[in-house]
């Protein structure tokens, strides 16, 4: 009986793992836990700063020159309502964890996008590895995710950090991968190094591909704010899971409102920034 | 047109084979073995022979061309003359120097100051303004950006687009596309241009101008070229020397008076057929000995015959007879005659084969 417990001695083998993991590399994990905290805390303190009508108004400006005067005024008009409906420093909140994810994503997973989309073996090594993080219900490592880093911000950044990282890397690798090769043979006919070939051919020509990849990490991003409500993100998600819970239906409501105003304003801007930066002057 | 004084070879192609797939290693064997034709290789290995056995010598300040249908091997050709594809087989020498052994530091410096290249889809980069990508080469060997400007616009007034430095190339035509290509080959000085059909988007009307432009450019800079083109009409009006290829092997290589006068094969025969001789065929290749003319018209003196040089084409023949009293004109060169033009030879020359043959039918 014991010996076939299969799914029981699995269960000893994780927990013991966790264990030894919080026993013996607990530095460690407090030191992630700081530098997660500390980082989400000043993206924070930065939001939390000016007043809401101030953001409002920034997030204005930007929309109008990134997309267009009616986005614009739509994104000013869109956030004040977020403030009317009592929900300001959840929004917030919010935002400094899917922008704080993000940015930490992004850091990972360009360069490691460009790196293996120069080597098309380690790449494809990775993509299982991608295939099973972007498929694995971010319930499974929540609970690790506590165990390890405590229930609070950090854990929630961790797990958005792990499902934001996957698009920009693919999205990055690929565009590295798929310079036209007549842009190839171009560089090599005048004499390049891999290095000029690489920053004045491939990157250029991968931009787009990298700014769908920012896009798309960002949208998985705001994916993961209700999960991440459960380990006590704070913010938008913690105040739907709250309302949930009591059954507010009402304040679950118009915490969902602001989360998708939140998403599509990020999108937009987002998606606008990727055509500049594409278009040149065109 | 002006003769090649200096004969030294800037690029040797030296029995240069290429043949695309994965078992071409196999097909190379099975080539030299047993000499199967294209269609075999392709059939028993899978394989496309892209140019096969290719032999050609560019020299300093010429023009050559390289002529032949689509799907010929004249891309795969350019490409194998400044090392984009290494050969099969064989051995290119540029300037003296083999290049599948130059090392990587060697092969740039050869790309960056010795080949320029245009390429048959332009490859403009889209998110540089038309200044930008005609300085690219200069940007990429690392000349300061005032420098680079200057030269680059230099580079785009002989093509004619100077009010167009700011713009970007979606903003262009296909022809000045090309010519922006054009400029940013010349803008890096190289001592020889490799030339992939540039012009074959254009409509007619600019393409003859660009033609001539190309041609007087080369000309005045003392370059070299490799022209790659599928109309005969281009090779003959751009190059000195014109190689005609079919299915990846060089049939013949000649200047056009010869590869129209004496056409290897039937294909080129074919191909030559329509050609206008008038400005092509020169009198030192109609003319007849003064032996033999005056065993046909021993009364004639031939001092007394309007006199020309070997070069004349025969359009000018045509004229000088007109205007002369007598049924000859004198060629004459070093102040010596060296041989008669009648008119039975003029009208030989201006028919084709065909109704040669017909005759002696
Ligand atoms: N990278 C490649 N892989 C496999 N086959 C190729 C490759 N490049 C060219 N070929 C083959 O080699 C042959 C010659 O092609 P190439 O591009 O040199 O022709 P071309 O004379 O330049 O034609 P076009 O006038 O259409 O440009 C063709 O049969 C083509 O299918
Ligand atoms: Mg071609």
């Amino acid at each position: 009986m014991e010996g076939l417990d299969f799914a029981g001695t699995f269960d000893d083998i994780v927990d013991s793992g966790l264990g030894w993991l919080g026993d013996n590399a607990g530095a460690l994990f407090e030191l992630v836990r700081t530098v997660l905290e500390g980082f989400y805390g000043a993206v924070l303190w930065t939001l939390s700063l000016p007043p809401f009508y101030v953001i409002a108004i920034a997030f204005a400006l930007l929309g109008w020159r990134v997309v267009g005067l009616r986005f614009g005024a739509l994104a000013g008009v869109a956030l004040v309502v977020c403030a009317a409906m009592g929900l300001w420093p959840e929004t917030m909140s919010t935002l400094a964890l899917v922008i704080s994810a993000t940015i930490l994503a992004l850091i990972f997973a360009i360069p490691a996008g460009v790196l293996t989309g120069f080597a098309p073996k380690v790449d494809r090594s990775l993509e299982p590895v991608l295939d099973l993080v972007q498929t694995l219900p971010p319930y499974i490592y929540l609970l690790p995710g506590i165990a390890l880093l405590g229930y609070g911000p950090a854990t929630a950044l961790a797990a958005t950090f792990v499902v934001a990282v996957p698009p920009a890397f693919r999205l990055t690798s690929l565009g590295i991968r798929m310079t036209p090769n007549e842009f190839i043979e171009l560089g090599q006919s005048t004499g390049m190094t891999n290095w000029q070939m690489f920053s004045k051919i491939r990157l250029p020509f991968a931009v787009p591909s990298i700014m769908a990849g920012i896009n798309q990490s960002l949208m998985m991003a705001f994916g993961m704010v209700v999960i991440a409500g459960i380990v006590g993100s704070g913010g938008l998600g913690e105040t739907i899971y709250k309302a949930v819970r009591t059954l507010d239906i009402a304040k679950s409501i118009d915490g969902a409102i602001a989360i998708v105003i939140l998403t599509i304003v990020l999108d937009r801007l987002t998606q606008g920034a990727a055509r500049i930066g594409y278009g040149g002057g065109k | 047109m002006t003769t090649v004084n200096s004969s030294e070879v800037l690029i040797d192609c030296q029995s240069v084979w290429k043949v695309f797939g994965d078992n071409a290693p196999a097909a190379i064997k099975a080539i030299s073995e047993r000499g199967l034709t294209k269609k075999e290789v392709l059939q028993e290995y899978n394989c496309v022979v892209g140019v096969s056995d290719a032999n050609l010598q560019v020299r300093r300040g010429e023009i050559f061309c390289i002529m032949g249908l689509s799907g010929s091997g004249k891309s795969t050709l350019i490409r194998l003359l400044n090392r984009l594809i290494m050969p099969s087989l064989g051995k290119v020498l540029v300037k003296g120097r083999d290049i599948g052994s130059l090392k990587a530091a060697d092969l740039r410096q050869m790309r960056a100051r010795h080949i320029g290249m245009v390429f048959q889809s332009v490859a403009l980069l889209p998110h540089r303004t038309v200044l930008e990508n005609a300085a690219f080469g200069l940007e990429v060997q690392g000349i300061p950006l005032a420098e680079r400007n200057r030269t680059a616009e230099m580079a785009l007034a002989k093509v004619g687009l100077s009010d167009w430095l700011k713009r970007y190339p979606g903003e262009l035509s296909g022809g000045m596309q090309q010519r922006v290509g054009l400029a940013r080959a010349i803008a890096s000085d190289p001592e020889i241009i490799l030339m992939d059909e540039p012009f074959s988007a254009l409509d007619p009307l600019i393409r003859r101008q660009l033609q001539d432009e190309f041609r007087q450019l080369t000309k005045d800079l003392g370059k070299s070229a490799v022209f790659i083109t599928h109309d005969l009409d281009e090779a003959i009006r751009i190059g000195d020397r014109i190689a005609i290829m079919k299915d990846g092997l060089i049939i013949q290589v000649g200047t056009a008076e010869e590869i129209i006068l004496k056409p290897a094969d039937p294909y080129v025969a074919q191909f030559v057929a329509g050609i206008s001789r008038l400005h092509l065929v020169k009198a030192h290749s109609v003319m007849t000995s003064v032996a033999e003319f005056q065993q046909a018209c021993p009364g004639v003196d031939i001092r007394a015959l309007l006199r020309t040089n070997p070069e004349a084409d025969i359009d000018e023949l045509i004229t000088l007879t007109m205007m002369s009293d007598r049924d000859a004109v004198a060629v004459v060169d070093d102040d010596t005659i060296v041989g008669i033009v009648t008119p039975r030879g003029l009208l030989r020359s201006v028919s084709d084969g065909h109704t040669a043959e017909l005759a002696h039918a």
